[in-house]
């Protein structure tokens, strides 16, 4: 089917579903996060999870696929430190969040919450941090494949 | 970006209308007005069409001498 737009247009449809899709992502999270923490289920979870996984999947490869890191954040084993360690302190907060408002427990006696959060926030370092360097290294072979596309083309000065 | 003037001069010498050389080179009048607003950088490619239908060259159009970019 032709396309109906003009260059203008298309760019401007292209920036209205970017802002869609950062909503969908940024909503699929929270509504599962909220979800997560006040009361249902992990399979009555599945579907928004399978289709934030979609996503953020889809855009991982889309962004490995034409060596695009992210528009602020350096492809470098520092920033990967700190974003695991972001990533660390959020999960941290949400199991807090979900020992405390979903399974509280007066009984329970407060280390054992503590524990269940440092494990938490140990594992999600861990796991990001190995997944960040997977991609990282897929990236910079990337880049060097993408530089390197047409060896017959001259270098720009 | 500034405003492109000189695209305008160029249409009225050919007695032409915003909409009639939008619709020249495929694109909507909302499009060629943004254009002359300079709130848009067309593409190459839309500059050439441009050019083509107005007889004049990417210089005298687009270029950087003479420009009346604010």
């Amino acid at each position: 089917m032709n396309n109906k737009l003009d260059e203008m247009q298309e760019q401007k449809l292209l920036q209205v579903e970017h802002v869609g899709v950062w909503l969908a992502f940024w909503g699929l999270l929270l509504v599962i996060l909220v979800q997560l923490v006040w009361g249902s289920g992990l399979l009555e979870l599945a579907g928004e999870w399978c289709v934030f996984m979609v996503l953020s999947i889809y855009l991982v490869v889309g962004c490995m696929k034409n060596g695009i890191w992210d528009r602020k954040i350096p492809a470098n084993r520092k920033a990967n430190l700190w974003t695991s360690l972001i990533a660390a302190i959020l999960v941290g907060i949400v199991t807090a969040a979900v020992f405390l408002v979903r399974f509280h427990d007066p009984e329970r006696r407060i280390f054992v919450v503590v524990i269940g959060v440092l494990a938490a926030m140990a594992l999600t370092f861990a796991a990001t941090f190995a997944l960040l360097s997977l991609f990282l290294r897929i990236f910079r072979r990337r880049v060097v494949k993408l530089e390197n596309t047409d060896p017959a083309e001259p270098e720009q000065e | 970006m500034g405003r492109n003037i000189r695209i305008k001069v160029a249409r009225a010498e050919l007695d032409m209308t915003q909409k009639a050389l939008a619709e020249a080179v495929g694109i909507s009048r909302q499009t060629m007005n943004a254009i002359e607003q300079g709130e848009y950088n067309p593409t190459i490619r839309l500059c050439r069409a441009i050019c083509r239908v107005l007889g004049k060259t990417l210089d005298e159009l687009f270029g950087e001498e003479n420009s009346n970019e604010q």
